[in-house]
């Protein structure tokens, strides 16, 4: 059955794996067929009739379309004939019919399938002479997309898109015959998380972005192939940068990642590259005000203070490379004899499940699993592109159990829920695990992968441990840990040991810390411990940040060096959620003095002659994976290799030493969306705002509940005041009441006490801090 | 919501007839239209939220057919037929005659709200070309001078209620054949979610 099948093609015989499509096997056989609806990741439809081809059938040789053809063996085809080029000449005359020559001023123009199709197949004039079919130049179809209907060939590559892959079909063909035009439903904007994708995946330059629209044309585009750092996903991606500027970042299909999609804020938030809020020269803390300075200033500083004192703790972001974080290590180690202490700005950090007798999954295993477990933060949210691939298992043929509340989003798709009746509303799980109806036959002895995080940070290490051991208990599982930050993972085995910011704002109060490194990291304005990680830091007499930005965190700051951004700005290798370490790459030039984060580091060891050994990129590349075997090694020289672009898969130490959380009551369910208010969002136009609005959700019941009268309520604890929207969410259980702590202030509440919710009657009301 | 209980219980009884929810939507579409006589924006919003498809997946099959009307027609829809057997019987005159007396292009209302008219495909009755239909109800054998008589008759008495049998008596001449099939089960009759519209007798 599995035996691959023969084919003739043009004369020449290829062999293919059997049930694929024609087109397909062409493909893989390095015989291109033009097409323009047709796309890999995509369900076939025929719509565009590029791709016929003539095959011998018994009635004689016949047209068709090459994209919904299956291979049979001993088929005979013919993908040049004189038939299939009139043919091809004739689709192209009829969607050129209606096809502006607008090339000149189009975004698409360089890198367009139409025109180069026309060029290569089509049939040099058109017998039309009629007026085309005119439309309103661009309409924005969403905040970031703009839609221009005159453009369009119809081949239906967006809608099936959000159809099948994203799961939100905001946009579909409206009328039909000559009239047929993409659109949204009026006021109903085709709001998605994966959107730029459609634009990706556009034939013609019907979708153009609004951060990429007019910028740059495709043939002065410069490129480089990198890895997202906004998620533990990784997705691959490539850089365009046109006159040393980042224009453009669109998705590359990775078989084992994020197949060519990614989330509209991985693809969107690059603007703040080029903001000239952006810091440019080393600042220094002076009488309250902060002033330019050197780093070799700095670095003197530095030295004097780190020799008085050696109570060094560092706070790390998760916007840095594996070489950065083994430069902090090595340094650290440097400073003082005992256990370096590093801090990883995560709420939701705790100690995983990566023990011997776990079997760690690869994101591939969920298209090889029977069922899919999720209890973990709303993927939507925090790993979008994973939950795509959640989606695909379950169009597969996986089935999906959810646990709640945190994935409301995976409802629609979900075969068994479990929310109030199973999980408290503080997210503990009940006992009563192997007797939930469903979960037997889907369990025992199937083969599991199960993707296993924190739903929200008060949630206790505990329960999630009890569903872990009950799925292990009856499954053949394989565990996908959920962290949701940047290239945490790559901290769990560059680093020495691992805590979390609960511990940060614990420890670091009880004890006199003379120095912070802060590092990429704005837990005042993120976390949910802003209060008191606020408190211990004023408390601390020497802080360095290194930064992008000024924001509420680096404020703190005695000193801020201006550092490179992971996107385009530096050179270096990232972990992700399956432990598959890849290429971040550099395209274009740091602003003014911005320093990497390695490089700072390394120049300081010089300085304070810590004879360390991290004076270049290479030694640390190389001392990030010491006793790796040789062949999966991810150095450079590996990772730059084109069998290994997609990343190098390995099993890492983990060293993550949180302290045990046993559950903090919480009346709410706290959590955070993709669109936030952190510094780069808000300075990357074309996304700014998507992450402004500040709002709770419940349901109908619980809000009724409340007897709020109108949509507008004010939360306030004490002196904090924030007005908010309140949001119908039918698809949250009776009493949870969901509050996003990456919008701006909500993260300021005390929430293990209680918050009252009343209706907002004063129309100026301001935020009060 | 903005529909009433009585049709959302009627919309309802009609998504129970299938397997799948989305099935409904056909049947559903025409519940919006003999509400308004048109579907509109908000009886989308309606039926997303029964079906839970979206409002644009809606707006997209109920744009794609045309007897779902986009905008509301006037009292009586005149549809006359102008496929191949009405047209070999001289279905321009027909037409002619309607334009003439409404005043109106293909699809278009007059500005009282009295009349749409439209010329469609086949409308099935082929045997008794030329044919015409007013708010779906058929009149077969027209002649130019009949088709006038109509158009008057409607204009003059505004009937509220338009039965085939009653104008075909009237204005109608050679009837093809018994069209309306009174079996209403197995492969002829008509599908079981259309069934709870009712036709226009059953109706009145």
């Amino acid at each position: 059955m599995n035996e691959n099948v023969k084919i003739n093609v043009n004369g020449t015989e290829i062999q293919s794996a059997p049930n694929k499509l024609l087109i397909e096997a062409c493909e893989d056989s390095g015989i291109h067929i033009p097409r323009f609806c047709w796309h890999k990741r995509l369900d076939p439809v025929g719509m565009c009739r590029m791709c016929l081809v003539e095959i011998e059938t018994p009635r004689g040789k016949m047209l068709v379309p090459s994209c919904t053809t299956n291979i049979t063996d001993d088929m005979v085809v013919d993908t040049e004939s004189d038939v299939v080029k009139k043919a091809q000449e004739g689709v192209l005359e009829f969607l050129l019919i209606n096809h502006p020559l607008d090339c000149p001023v189009c975004d698409k123009a360089g890198e367009c399938p139409l025109q180069d199709q026309t060029m290569s197949y089509g049939p040099g004039e058109s017998r039309f002479v009629e007026e085309k079919r005119h439309f309103e130049k661009p309409i924005p179809i969403s905040e970031i997309i703009l839609l221009d209907r005159e453009r369009c060939i119809l081949c239906a590559r967006c809608t099936r898109f959000s159809d099948e892959i994203s799961g939100d079909p905001l946009i579909e063909f409206i009328q039909r015959g000559n009239k047929t035009e993409v659109n949204t439903f009026p006021n109903e904007p085709f709001k998605s998380y994966f959107s730029g994708n459609t634009v990706q995946i556009c034939p013609v330059g019907a979708l153009t972005s609004t951060s990429y629209r007019f910028k740059a044309r495709p043939w002065d585009l410069k490129s480089v192939r990198s890895t997202c750092s906004g998620c533990p996903v990784g997705c691959s991606i490539e850089l365009n940068s046109s006159q040393n500027k980042m224009l453009r970042i669109l998705g590359v299909d990775n078989d084992n990642v994020n197949q060519g999609w990614m989330c509209d804020k991985g693809r969107y938030n690059f603007e703040y590259l080029n903001s000239d809020l952006r810091l440019t020269s080393p600042l220094k803390k002076i009488n309250g005000e902060f002033q330019k300075t050197t780093i070799k200033d700095i670095y003197s500083d530095l030295d004097e203070i780190l020799k008085n004192n050696n109570n060094v703790k560092f706070l790390l972001g998760t916007n840095i490379t594996n070489e950065e974080y083994v430069s902090f290590n090595e340094f650290a180690k440097k400073l003082t004899d005992e256990e370096p202490s590093f801090y990883i700005n995560d709420d939701l950090l705790y100690e995983g499940f990566f023990e011997d007798d776990i079997q760690l999954a690869k994101i591939n295993d969920l298209n090889e699993a029977d069922t899919v477990v999720v209890w973990s933060e709303d993927l939507k949210e925090n790993l979008p592109v994973l939950y795509l691939r959640v989606r695909q298992a379950v169009k597969n043929g996986a089935k999906l159990i959810v646990f709640g509340h945190s994935n409301s989003t995976l409802l629609d798709i979900a075969d068994y829920f479990y929310t109030d009746d199973v999980i408290s509303k503080n997210f503990e799980i009940g006992d009563s695990l192997p007797m939930l109806e469903g979960v037997e036959k889907f369990i025992n002895d199937k083969n599991v992968t199960a993707i296993i995080g924190k739903s929200t940070p008060f949630q206790a290490d505990e329960s999630i441990k009890k569903l872990v051991s009950y799925l292990q208990k009856y499954s053949n599982l394989k565990i996908l840990n959920a962290f949701s930050t940047g290239n945490v993972y790559g901290a769990f085995h560059t680093l020495s040991s691992i805590k979390n910011l609960s511990d940060f704002s614990e420890e670091v109060n009880s004890d006199n810390t003379d120095v912070l490194f802060v590092v990429g990291a704005d837990p005042i304005g993120k976390s949910i411990y802003s209060n008191q990680i606020k408190k211990n830091i004023k408390d601390i007499d020497n802080v360095v940040c290194l930064d992008l930005f000024i924001h509420e965190t680096s404020e703190l700051g005695n000193y801020i060096i201006p550092t490179s951004s992971t996107l385009g700005e530096k050179e270096g290798t990232f972990t992700n959620i399956e432990f598959r370490t890849s290429r971040i790459d550099k395209l274009v030039p740091s602003p003014g003095q911005a320093l990497s984060d390695w490089e700072f580091i390394s120049g300081l060891s010089n300085f304070m002659k810590l004879d360390n050994n991290i004076d270049s990129l290479e030694e640390l590349n190389i001392k990030a994976y010491e006793g790796l075997a040789q062949q999966t090694k991810p150095i450079f020289d590996n990772l730059d290799k084109p069998s290994n672009l997609d990343g190098i898969l390995n099993n890492f130490e983990v060293n993550i030493s949180t302290s045990e959380n046993s559950g903090t009551n919480c009346d709410y369910f706290v959590g955070k969306k993709l669109y936030g208010d952190n510094v780069t969002i808000r300075y990357s136009h074309s996304i700014s705002l998507l992450g402004a609005k500040q709002f709770i959700e419940a349901n109908n019941s619980t809000i009724s509940k409340l007897n709020l009268n109108s949509t507008k309520c004010l939360l306030s604890q004490d002196e904090v005041e924030v007005p908010v929207d309140f949001i119908e969410n039918e698809k949250l259980s009776d009493g949870i009441i969901f509050i996003p702590i990456n919008r701006r202030n909500l993260n300021k509440f005390d929430f293990s006490k209680k918050i009252s919710i009343t209706p907002n009657h004063s129309k100026a009301a301001l935020n009060v801090n | 919501m903005s529909w009433e209980d009585s049709l959302l219980k009627q919309a309802r009884e009609i998504i129970d007839m299938y397997p799948q929810k989305r099935s409904a939507v056909g049947p559903l579409l025409h519940l919006a239209q003999s509400k308004d006589g048109y579907i509109s924006d908000d009886s989308i919003s309606v039926i997303s939220k029964l079906v839970g498809i979206t409002e644009v997946q809606l707006k997209s099959v109920s744009t794609f057919y045309s007897m779902y009307k986009q905008e509301p027609t006037g009292k009586y829809l005149l549809s006359v037929c102008k496929s191949i057997s009405c047209e070999i019987n001289k279905s321009d005159e027909i037409i002619d005659v309607v334009k003439d007396f409404t005043g109106l292009n293909n699809n278009e209302t007059d500005k009282n709200g009295l009349f749409t008219f439209e010329a469609v495909e086949c409308i099935g009755a082929c045997g008794g070309a030329p044919a015409m239909q007013v708010n779906y109800e058929t009149v077969e054998g027209l002649s130019p001078n009949n088709t006038l008589k109509l158009c008057e008759w409607l204009k003059k008495e505004l009937p509220e209620v338009v039965v085939a049998e009653e104008m075909q008596e009237d204005f109608g001449g050679y009837k093809s054949f018994d069209w309306a099939i009174s079996d209403q089960s197995g492969t002829t009759g008509s599908v079981p979610g259309f069934q709870t519209l009712k036709t226009t007798k059953e109706r009145n």
